[in-house]
């Protein structure tokens, strides 16, 4: 609406179908009225189950293991949180601080080349690399994907969101295939007659993994804001005197860095709570927060496994609720009318302006090649290769034989994989309509709606050691209510744990499409007769259905990836998954983990694009 | 304090005034935080009424539209529809039908199924199926073949169209049009407001229009309520509106119009008094109407001649001559000006002097250049307000 007096404020909501008055109307008046009345509480009743959910599955579970932290021996006591704390193991000069030292002495000792760090700090610091390392790798693609045009752009956008949702466990093997001492690196520099290096169990290959997780989400956002980049802003700005970097500066920075401090900020999370990257590339030697906290759970230590895992809790929360309120203040929904035209990436003139990008994005593309591919293909290539270095099929013919011969103990490929397919579809189905409900709560407007939001994604911020933890004794293990033992198997509980892990990301891929729905769409069907939840269901969601099917297709992705939570619940050999199997297998050789891989690799990509057929294209993160 | 204050609304000028109030607005308002979007508005709109909401950008328009929609609640105050409150009551259940500037089709439906949704709530009438009626909409909206179309495939002259059908289609009490064609260009708009007003008289619906437009508002409504900064300052027929404006912003506002502000010089006699013009140094003879408010000398005056009754001659001019001796009977004004700019319209043209320290707006057929005398007959002049000495 170009007229100014059109005030936002949909003060509308479900629950207003009932509050009018009873109105002397006909009959099939009262009747509409009464379906109205049902379909705003079937809102409602989805609502409340989809908290129910949330709560039985994520903040109970969640909470009876964190309560650890503060209750011992059935006291409440500071003791293990102030023993965290003040531990250098975990804190290192910091907890000099925090157990009373003068601030001068600790910055002293932070400055000082021999500083430990602590567990925490180490976290901490291998996040702040990785998600400069993620950024550095993440702006030339949003650059390369926002003003070029060529031959596969479009594919190339849409294949950013692969690393995302690839498993991480099959990422892991990559990295060691690619990085680790017989892997193709130092094969490829050996050819060329150099020194091999060893990059595996050091913070490069944990960096550099977390690059290849981290890099295509900054893309993604960027290259989405960085399209919706009105080109007659830029225009404005060039015809009132600003030059092209000029204008760059004044004009399509601004509107492009939130995008990035988004990407950061979510980048920052997830490496601070990685878990199977570090198994697989770092080792105990580079033990993470979450590693240690795995730890602490093997060996029973669950008070300082749960005050471990709150300190994680409160840094990742800190950061999300400082991006979701960044957010909420920054929120534009200014849709570029016209976006910035797309140069070619074949040079039109020799001249250096045009030359240098370009250059510069060669050079780019070759280090995203090594990032990118070369694990994959590293993985791939490993899983038909023997020892000797000749090709082969025997890692594949080991799994047969598994398969075939394997004991009752061992694992088992088949099971792993029909396990990760049901585990993934049960959990879809689950985190679908979660997600859904969520995205519409989380749409509209009202007071408290940022605290919504931060609590429905709180599980992204949450151990997934402790949700699977908390699952195992709370679900699995059961709990006694008014005498009544309530216990899931934990193939329901894996379920759980993987739907709760999914569906925030169905709320971030359906949102975005909820809220850029033309708010006059609603009003004309409400006009027209429809109740709230009506409208959701006859225009909002058909509508927004990609982004709904995209969703489905993170929920799927994640599901089968998932390895932090399952490798806790999984604890009968009926319930392992292909990541879990994987794991295993590369405790023993690094060739069958590859050969998994590639299977999970392959399970992974056919499953994606049947969801992609069903669905359309990618919208939001 | 303006010249139509026994009749506010301007229901006795309105055409059928014996009709019921369909919509009626009572202390109506909307606050958002600090800000006050429609301030203390009492309207009543009559069953059939074409009835014009007109102002400038954030005037509040808009919102007391959404008021009556149910789109927003009113802060305080009272929307009636038929006689009864509608607070509380969804739209959904309010009887409206609504069309929106950006039209709102829903992209997924074709065309039929988009007029048709509003059915799925609301039967047609007895003997009519539903196919039926979505047939006879578009019959009645010149769009007979355009059922199984894409929306997207329409132009913005058809998509209006369909939304026009689509909020009729359910039978709703009242119509509601958000700036319907202000995304449409001139001629078509022009075409198009035509078509609306012969839609809304051939259903006797009641019709409420939302326009930043006032050549629009004039064109087609039955009332105007002109809206400056959230309140209307003048409800009446468009006549009304134009000839006998009740505020200076609404003397401004609709149509061009020279307003002058000065000092009354003598009380009236013969109808008329004189006025020492700010920003110039002259005094001009102004009408009255016996039921102003009677000006006494030393009070301020605001009123208004519209370029049409100022009447133009070149220096050398035998009219001028003619219209000097007419000053010199004291029946005339006679103002000395220059010509400034001049803005060819086709028909007319229209001139913009330079007089005193201010501007005169006039229109001429033929081009103009250099010094000119400009005249008006007194009863031309429309008294804005009146403010005596005690009122400032």
């Amino acid at each position: 609406m170009t007229d100014g007096d059109d005030h936002g404020g949909d003060a509308d909501d479900g629950g207003d179908a009932d509050d009018h008055g009873d109105d002397t109307d006909d009959h099939g008046g009262r009747l509409a009225r009464v379906r109205a009345g049902t379909e705003a509480r079937a809102l409602t009743a989805l609502a409340v189950l989809t908290s129910l959910t949330l709560v039985v599955a994520f903040y109970y579970p969640t909470a009876t293991v964190l309560v650890e932290a503060v209750v011992v021996d059935g006291a409440v006591t500071l003791g293990v949180f102030a023993d965290v704390l003040t531990d250098p193991f975990y804190f290192g000069e910091l907890a000099r601080l925090l157990s009373g030292e003068p601030p001068g002495v600790v910055a002293r000792a932070l400055l000082s080349p021999d500083r430990r760090l602590g567990i925490v700090g180490f976290t901490a610091y291998q996040a702040v690399l990785s998600t400069v390392a993620s950024v550095a790798l993440g702006l030339p693609a949003a650059y390369l994907l926002a003003r070029f045009e060529f031959p596969g752009r479009k594919t190339l956008r849409s294949l950013t969101i692969v690393p995302f949702v690839l498993p991480s466990i099959m990422v892991g093997v990559g990295f060691v295939a690619t990085f680790g001492q017989n892997g193709t690196l130092n094969a490829a520099l050996s050819a060329l007659g150099l020194p091999p290096v060893d990059l595996m169990f050091t913070l490069e290959a944990v960096v550099i993994a977390h690059a290849f997780y981290n890099a295509p989400l900054v893309a993604r956002v960027t290259t989405a804001a960085w399209e919706s980049v009105d080109a007659s802003a830029v225009e404005t700005a060039r015809s009132l005197g600003a030059g092209p970097v000029r204008a760059f500066v004044d004009v399509v920075a601004p509107q492009v860095y939130p995008a990035v401090l988004t990407g950061a900020a979510l980048t920052f999370v997830f490496t601070f709570g990685t878990f199977p990257i570090v198994l697989a590339l770092g080792g105990f030697e580079l033990a993470t927060v979450e590693v240690f906290v795995y730890r602490l759970v093997r060996d029973l230590n669950y008070a300082e496994a749960a005050a471990l895992a709150v300190v994680e809790l409160v840094v990742s929360l800190a950061v999300l609720l400082a991006y979701l309120r960044y957010e909420a203040r920054n929120a534009t929904s200014t849709r570029g009318a016209r976006p910035l035209p797309r140069r070619s990436l074949v040079p039109p003139s020799l001249s250096p302006r045009e030359l240098l990008p370009r250059a510069g994005l060669a050079a780019y593309g070759v280090v995203a090649a090594v990032v990118f591919l070369a694990p994959i293909a590293s993985m791939i290539l490993a899983s038909v290769t023997g020892g000797d270095g000749a090709l082969t099929l025997d890692n594949y013919r080991f799994l047969v034989e598994r398969q075939q011969t394997g004991a009752a103990f061992q694992v088992r490929p088949w099971p792993a994989i029909r396990n990760s397919l049901a585990f993934a579809g049960a959990a879809t189905l689950l985190a679908l309509p979660m997600g859904v409900v969520v995205a519409v709560l989380t749409t509209r407007r009202y007071r408290g709606r940022t605290l919504v939001d931060a609590a429905a994604m709180a599980p992204l911020a949450v151990s997934g050691i402790i949700v699977g933890l908390g699952l195992l004794r709370g679900l699995v293990f059961g709990v006694e209510i008014a005498g009544w033992r309530i216990a899931a198997g934990g193939a329901v509980a894996i379920v759980v744990a993987h739907a709760v892990a999914g569906y925030p990301f169905v709320v971030r891929t359906v949102s975005p499409g909820l809220s850029g729905l033309d708010r006059s769409l609603v009003e004309s069907a409400r006009a027209l007769g429809a109740s709230r939840a009506r409208v959701i269901r006859d225009v909002e969601l058909p509508l927004v259905w990609p982004a709904v099917v995209a969703g489905a297709a993170f929920a799927f992705a994640i599901s089968i990836g998932e390895f932090t939570s399952t490798v806790v619940l999984a604890t009968g050999a009926d319930a392992y998954t292909m990541p879990v199997a994987i794991e295993r297998f590369i405790g023993r050789r690094l060739g069958p983990a590859t050969a998994m891989g590639v299977v999970l690799l392959v399970v992974t990509g056919l499953s994606f694009v049947v969801i992609e057929r069903l669905g359309g294209e990618h919208r939001g993160l | 304090m303006n010249t139509v204050a026994s009749d506010p609304d301007g229901l006795a000028e309105g055409s059928g005034d014996s009709d019921p109030v369909a919509v009626e607005l009572d202390g109506v308002t909307k606050r958002y935080g600090d800000a006050t979007a429609v301030g203390d508005v009492s309207l009543r709109v009559r069953e059939g009424e074409f009835f014009t909401l007109v102002g400038p950008s954030g005037c509040g328009k808009t919102t007391t539209l959404r008021l009556i929609a149910g789109f927003e609640d009113p802060s305080a105050g009272t929307v009636r529809f038929a006689g009864e409150s509608v607070a509380g009551v969804p739209p959904e259940d309010r009887d409206v039908g609504v069309v929106f500037q950006s039209y709102a089709l829903f992209p997924h439906m074709t065309v039929g199924e988009n007029v048709a949704y509003g059915l799925n709530f609301a039967d047609p009438p007895e003997g009519v199926t539903r196919d039926e009626r979505v047939a006879d909409l578009l019959d009645l909206v010149d769009l007979p073949d355009a059922a199984d179309r894409d929306p997207e495939s329409l132009s913005g002259g058809q998509q209006q169209r369909v939304a026009m059908a689509r909020a009729l289609a359910p039978g709703p009490d009242v119509l509601l049009l958000d700036e319907p064609m202000s995304a449409l260009d001139a001629r078509l708009r022009e075409r198009l407001r035509a078509q609306v007003k012969r839609i809304q008289s051939e259903l006797g619906i009641t019709t409420i229009y939302v326009t930043h437009d006032q050549e629009e508002a004039l064109a087609v409504s039955d009332r105007v309520a002109v809206m400056n900064d959230g309140t209307p300052e003048q409800v009446a027929p468009p006549r009304t509106v134009y000839r006998e404006p009740a505020t200076r912003f609404v003397a401004e506002f609709v149509g061009d119009n020279n307003v002058f502000s000065g000092e009354v010089r003598d009380a009236p006699a013969d109808g008329e008094f004189a006025v020492a013009v700010d920003d110039a140094d002259e005094t001009l003879r102004v009408g009255t109407d016996e039921s102003d408010t009677r000006p006494e000398p030393g009070d301020r005056a605001d009123f208004c001649v519209r370029p049409e009754h100022l009447r133009v001659a070149g220096d050398g001019d035998p009219s001028a001559t003619r219209d000097a001796d007419a000053t010199r009977d004291g029946t005339e004004n006679a103002l000395r000006a220059t010509v400034a700019s001049a803005e060819f319209l086709g028909e007319t043209t229209r001139v913009t002097l330079d007089w005193g320290d201010r501007e005169l707006l006039v229109r001429t057929v033929d081009p103009l250049d250099g010094a000119v005398t400009v005249s008006f007959d007194p009863g031309d002049a429309h008294v804005i307000e009146v403010e005596g000495e005690n009122d400032r």
